[in-house]
């Protein structure tokens, strides 16, 4: 098998971060890409009304030939890749299993239930301990942070998505999905767009799962 | 037994005074922080507080309250009388100014003393009430001593006079003086007993309370009904009750007195009054209130009824005698015991108010039933 | 979002539902698309108009969706083909036109897609459109996939113009906001001229003869769907149990069938054509079948047909017994998914399944309870709504006189919740803000003393308001109207609406007023700024104690904050650390415990308040709010008249 086929099939994947942050368009893009590649592809979107701060989750349903549904089946998610870290776990509690593996950004995003000052937001330390105990193996990076260095902070979905391929999470390498990136942004967008990405690759040829 | 001076929070303060319908709307509570404002005679929470103490609920004068804590705390105790709190003297007086006097209230002598204590700098801001007839009064801060009188005259609704208090501690005023009613006199002294021990600086700005006798003060809306029935209130010069055998009140207005009967009147009484044990001001410096004389009340009005309380209090009417800016007259015979019947009708009525809205005699809501005072009397 | 008009047939995209559906219609030739935005129902016609220009279609933001429909059939009367999308609570705004044409009929092709919202994620309720499609006599199809989406649409512009009837398509969330692998047809090359044959009449009345030929049409729908290829039986000749099924539920259904490996036990029939049903098809598989599982979303539509056929059929179909969302297990409220169906098939057929091992599914459980706080929708940082509401609240409780909200739908329902401060009361379609304020401003004569204050937003002002503020000056409603105007129908993605200048493309249109319509009728109306807190608060007072009779409007303008995030913050913010009281008593954090902006965070090891720069929109609102002058602001840019 080469490291570029399917593992599992069906292969679901839940990108997930909070309403704004770009996760919906993240897994559209790896939705084309696997779409560009054959393979037959659900990606669902779960939210409440969009852009107001609520967990927004797109689920990806990745198999050779059979059309699956937009929602994952509780406790059968293979790859959880979250832009939030408390969001990581939220997932993690529905479809997490022995076999699962985690990436995360760490930068918080405060619930209004905590900004608001109803209920806490726990430490990352927490956070990674939990996702660590619970997933296979676990990756947490500050993405954002990265994002911001290069001046824009909507590029961590797509440092992100550079991660995710540089781990060999989906079956599509770097030039699949970066020809999805040239098809999706125009020529500006997609310079700062490709770097991004190649930080995330990079990301991931430096780091190290956690198990 | 617990002591009765606990403290709890912006939660407990709704629940046991402001849904009850014992908030005197004295503004102790506003001008602390945001969550509290004063709106047409009527204290609102504008936004809920999750703390579980507060000073808004430590001064507010219709919380649990220790009186004779307070009473130990600020008065000699050679001077304490059960029926009118601390006497260290009993006095008629008024203005010498008749200027003063053909603007105040009865005598002036609020007027002047507060001018006094300006002009000699015992106090260089005084908090004093703004409005009249059935327009909303607010309590506004004076500096000139000149500015006193333009505030003369009583407001027969509640003016948020310790709103102001805590409005002025946060300017520039470093000792202020406060002219309050009953239940406000008693907030300031709350405030005092520096019962919040993170937040009690300010109240050392308080250097002198004028307290005044009170009955009642009427709320807004009713009472504003019912004078636009009667008259048209753009003429209002003043309003006034007489002794209680009138059965009047009367409103002086530029076409002449117009007199309404005390009961139409009482009718608007805010309900809060109905469970204030105090007329006298038992927690000020000093106490002013109308006289009652046996030349009859049209000569009764021109002066005041005062009672001095402590130290400082002593001192302004000394100055004011020394200045001349007082005028004093002998008391007779008589006049005090009929105020301590005057005060004890008061303390019994409210306690009895009291005790059948708890709907248990030993349970006195903010008061405690075994406060020394109330067992020197049947109710 | 995707370009749908691809020439390339046969190629496999990667589509939205509602993409799907904007396809189809492209497939199918239509002619003009006229819609009200309205999750999840807004992306089909979104698709649509963008490609809407380089193919010669008309498509519009209608004011409504009565107006929607109408403008989509008159060019079915004129020959063209049409169509318009809404949602269920839309649906109702037009049904008085979409039962006048049930019986009146059309011409060329004319579809009607509603879109569901089972569990009202985004909804006022979980309505089932498809009982109407009985009780008005339409063809309804109902897709299953994504493909489906696609063809059903071109074919129910087909089937329509064949049987002079508009058809109902009906959809729902899960695939409107899914995408999946789409196969593409080809595009039609026919261009049609618009024109009406006056030989021709459409009119509902006389009715009954009318009725009597939509029964007749019905009956030739019935007949052109007998061999749908959207009627499909997967599984074993005699399952122990047949799954009938449609729409949505029919992937769910595969995934619980997939894990649960029961392709030998159970069948699956997928009903496309939802009525009128393909009752041969029916027949055939309820013969063969003693136990029946029927899913759908959400009423039980298809169960309580079943169940009437099954009596009809009596005589040479012996009784199944049904499960279902009537007969159980299934619940009769709320969104299916996969999770639930696995469960209502382990009962039926008694088996045990286990999604993951349980001491792990416990361990999962508890982190969440113990770690994971909840995220509760909240108006965005810098919020215009939010400075309306605090401005309202605040005059309402200075007010005294216990005065209450009325409201209706947008981003201003959360007005509705602790971030709107809770102080709407009564919420119920478009235009009821007013509507129902207009009631209480009548009840004076029964001693009603509270003010009442009711909110629209600027794009429902025009949708359903008119006709109560109207009504409130005709009959001198004693009403305060506020319209929260942010120029735009920001809730579903910033379409035009008649005030905002601009067409579906973005080209110039001319704009209605609203504070034009309000002069026109001879009623107070202002303009107020919401981020200037203290004066919006006493205008709201001043406005609610106006002793003249009659309603009167302000309106608090200021753009919405997802707009002002994009062009730019009006103020630096920060909070001086030295001054912050933070949660002592004098404060208890009272920009974020009460005022609620998601900008302002708590820095808990400091103890004191923080701005998060990457949520702050910069609208300078909570400097207001702060007694303590902790929160500083800096202007970045010229704000309009108060520059400093
Ligand atoms: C509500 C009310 C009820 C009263 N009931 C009685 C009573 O039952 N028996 C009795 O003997 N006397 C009563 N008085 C006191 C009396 O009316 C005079 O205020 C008092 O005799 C002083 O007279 P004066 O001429 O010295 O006042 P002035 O020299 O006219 O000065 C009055 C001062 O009181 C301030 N003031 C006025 N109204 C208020 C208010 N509502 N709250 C706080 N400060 C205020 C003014 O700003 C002014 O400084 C009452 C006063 C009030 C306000
Ligand atoms: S507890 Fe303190 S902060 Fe809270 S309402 Fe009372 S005075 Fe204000
Ligand atoms: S009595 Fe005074 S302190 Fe107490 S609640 Fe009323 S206004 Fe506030
Ligand atoms: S300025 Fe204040 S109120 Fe406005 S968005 Fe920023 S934090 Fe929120
Ligand atoms: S910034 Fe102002 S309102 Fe916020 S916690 Fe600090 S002092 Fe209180």
């Amino acid at each position: 098998m080469t490291k570029h086929a399917l593992q599992k099939d069906p292969l679901n994947a839940i990108i997930t971060g909070v309403g704004g942050q770009g996760n919906v368009l993240m897994a559209q893009l790896f939705g084309r890409a696997l779409t560009d590649k054959g393979f037959a592809v659900t990606v669902g979107d779960t939210y409440g009304a969009a852009q107001r701060g609520g967990p927004v989750s797109s689920h990806l349903r990745i198999s050779k030939q059979t059309l699956y549904s937009p929602l994952t089946p509780s406790g059968q998610a293979d790859i959880i890749i979250s832009l939030e870290p408390v969001e990581a776990l939220r997932v993690l509690g529905g479809w997490g299993n022995p076999g699962v593996v985690v990436i995360s950004n760490t930068r918080p995003s405060y619930p209004f239930d905590v900004t608001s000052g109803g209920a806490d937001y726990p430490a990352l330390a927490d956070i990674t301990a939990a996702a660590e105990e619970l997933a296979q193996k676990t990756l947490f990076i500050d993405a954002s942070e990265i994002a911001l260095e290069m001046g824009a902070p909507v590029l961590t979905n797509t440092i992100m998505s550079g991660l995710a391929v540089g781990l060999d999470l989906f079956p599509i390498t770097a030039d699949d999905f970066i020809a999805v990136l040239k098809n999706q942004f125009d020529d500006k967008k997609f310079n700062l767009n490709h770097s991004a990405f190649q930080k995330g690759l990079d990301l991931a040829a430096s780091n190290k799962w956690s198990d | 037994m617990e002591n009765k001076a606990y403290i709890r929070g912006q939660k407990e303060l709704r629940e046991e005074v402001h849904d009850t319908g014992l908030c005197t709307g004295c503004g102790a509570c506003v001008n602390l922080c945001p969550y509290y404002a004063t709106s047409r005679d009527k204290t609102v929470v504008k936004d809920l507080c999750d703390r579980t103490a507060g000073r808004c609920y430590a001064f507010c004068p219709r919380t649990p309250t220790d009186l004779e804590a307070i009473r130990q705390q600020l008065f000699e105790p050679q001077d304490l009388t059960p029926e009118l709190g601390a006497v260290k003297g009993f006095y008629l007086t008024r203005a010498s100014d008749p200027d003063t006097r053909s603007l105040a209230q009865h005598g002036g002598t609020v007027t002047t003393l507060m001018s006094l204590a300006l002009s000699e700098g015992i106090i260089d801001t005084a908090l004093l009430a703004e409005g009249g007839g059935s327009d909303l009064p607010s309590g506004v801060a004076v500096s000139q001593a000149s500015e006193v009188s333009k505030l003369a005259k009583s407001k027969f609704i509640a003016a948020p006079m310790v709103e102001a208090f805590n409005k002025a501690v946060l300017s520039d005023a470093q000792k202020i003086g406060v002219v309050a009613t009953p239940c406000q006199t008693l907030a300031l002294a709350k405030m005092k007993m520096k019962p919040f021990p993170k937040n009690d600086s300010q109240i050392g700005k308080l250097r002198l309370t004028i307290g005044l006798f009170c009955g009642w003060v009427l709320s807004w809306r009713s009472f504003k009904q019912l004078l636009d029935q009667k008259i048209d209130q753009r003429k209002i010069v003043s309003l006034d009750i007489p002794p209680s055998k009138y059965k009047t009140m009367q409103v002086e207005t530029n076409s002449g007195l117009v007199e309404i009967p005390l009961d139409e009147v009482e009718a608007c009484v805010r309900e809060a009054c109905k469970f204030c044990t105090d007329v006298t001001a038992e927690f000020s410096d000093i106490s002013v209130g109308s006289a009652r004389l046996p030349d009859g009340w049209e000569v009764a009005k021109g002066w005041n009824q005062v009672i001095v309380r402590t130290t400082a209090g002593e001192a302004l009417m000394q100055l004011a005698k020394d200045r001349r800016v007082l005028e004093f007259r002998e008391v007779p015979g008589g006049n005090l015991d009929k105020l301590k019947q005057a005060s004890l009708k008061k303390k019994r009525t409210a306690l009895d108010n009291l005790a059948c809205k708890s709907g248990d005699r030993d349970d006195l809501l903010y008061l405690d039933c075994r406060d020394p005072v109330f067992q020197t009397f049947d109710w | 979002m995707a370009d749908i008009s691809n020439k390339t047939e046969g190629l496999a995209d990667l589509l939205l539902g509602s993409e799907a559906i904007g396809r189809g219609a492209l497939e199918g030739g239509v002619n003009v698309v006229a819609s009200y935005p309205g999750n999840p129902s807004t992306e089909i016609t979104e698709a649509i108009r963008q490609v809407a220009e380089k193919m010669n279609i008309y498509v519009e933001w209608s004011v409504n969706e009565k107006v929607a429909v109408e403008t989509a059939a008159a060019a079915s009367f004129a020959g063209l083909r049409g169509l318009s999308a809404m949602k269920q609570n839309g649906l109702n705004v037009a049904l008085d036109f979409v039962s006048g044409i049930s019986t009146s009929g059309s011409n060329g092709g004319l579809v009607l897609v509603v879109c569901d919202d089972p569990s009202g994620i985004t909804s006022t309720s979980e309505q089932d459109s498809r009982p109407l499609a009985r009780s008005l006599d339409f063809p309804l199809l109902e897709p299953g996939t994504f493909q489906e989406a696609k063809d059903m649409t071109r074919f129910g512009l087909e089937l329509s113009e064949k049987i002079g009837r508009m058809v109902l398509f009906r959809s729902a969330t899960r695939l409107q906001h899914a995408r999946g692998r789409t196969l593409l047809g080809s595009l039609p090359e026919e261009k049609r001229k618009a024109h009406f044959d006056t030989s021709k009449q459409y009119v509902a009345f006389p009715s009954l003869p009318r009725h009597v030929e939509a029964k007749e049409r019905m009956a030739q729908a019935k007949e052109l769907c007998k061999d749908s290829a959207f009627n499909v039986y997967e599984g074993p000749e005699n399952p122990d149990l047949l799954i009938i099924t449609c729409g949505s539920c029919y992937l769910y259904a595969l995934d619980a069938m997939n894990l649960l490996g029961l392709w030998d036990r159970v069948g699956i029939l997928k009903i496309g054509t939802v009525w009128p049903l393909p009752d041969d098809l029916i027949k055939t598989h309820m013969a063969k079948n003693s136990r029946i599982l029927v899913l759908e979303e959400v009423e039980p539509f298809l169960e309580g047909n079943l169940k009437e056929l099954a009596v009809e059929w009596a005589a040479d179909v012996s009784m199944p017994t049904f499960f279902g969302r009537r007969t159980g297990p299934l619940s009769d409220t709320g969104e299916l998914n996969p999770d639930i169906i696995i469960t209502a098939l382990t009962e039926i057929l008694e088996l045990t399944y286990e999604a993951r091992p349980p001491a792990y599914d416990q361990q999962a459980k508890a982190m969440v309870e113990k770690l994971v706080p909840p995220r509760s929708l909240a108006l965005c940082a810098g919020c215009p709504h939010r400075a309306s509401y605090w401005a309202i609240k605040n005059a309402e409780v200075l007010d005294t006189r216990d005065g209450f909200v009325t409201g209706d739908i947008g981003c201003y329902s959360f007005g509705l919740f602790p971030s709107g401060y809770s102080i709407m009361k009564t919420e119920q379609a478009m235009g009821s803000g007013p509507g129902v304020g207009y009631g209480f401003g009548k009840l004076g004569q029964f001693d009603m003393q509270q003010p009442v204050v009711a909110v629209v937003g600027d794009g429902t002002f025009y949708h359903g308001a008119l006709p109560a503020l109207v009504s409130a000056v005709n009959n001198q409603s004693n009403l305060t109207l506020v319209v929260l105007d942010n120029g735009a129908t920001a809730m579903t993605g910033f379409q035009p609406h008649p005030g905002t200048g601009l067409d579906a493309f973005g080209h110039p249109a001319k704009p209605v007023l609203i504070e034009d319509i309000c002069k026109s009728l001879g009623v107070r109306v202002e303009i107020i700024d919401p981020y200037d807190s203290e004066a919006a608060t006493q205008k709201v007072l001043d406005f609610m104690n106006d002793e003249q009779q009659g309603p009167r409007v302000l309106i608090m303008r200021q753009q919405c904050a997802l707009q002002m995030a994009r062009s730019g913050k009006l103020y630096d913010v920060w909070v001086d650390q030295e001054k912050c009281v933070g949660e002592d008593c004098g404060c208890n954090r009272y920009c974020s415990r009460a005022f609620k902006c998601p900008g302002i965070m708590w820095d808990a090891q400091a103890q004191k308040a923080r701005i998060d720069e990457a949520i702050c929109v910069g609208c300078g609102v909570c400097a207001q709010v702060c007694r303590h002058e902790a929160i500083l602001l800096k202007p970045l840019k010229a704000v309009q008249g108060k520059d400093s």
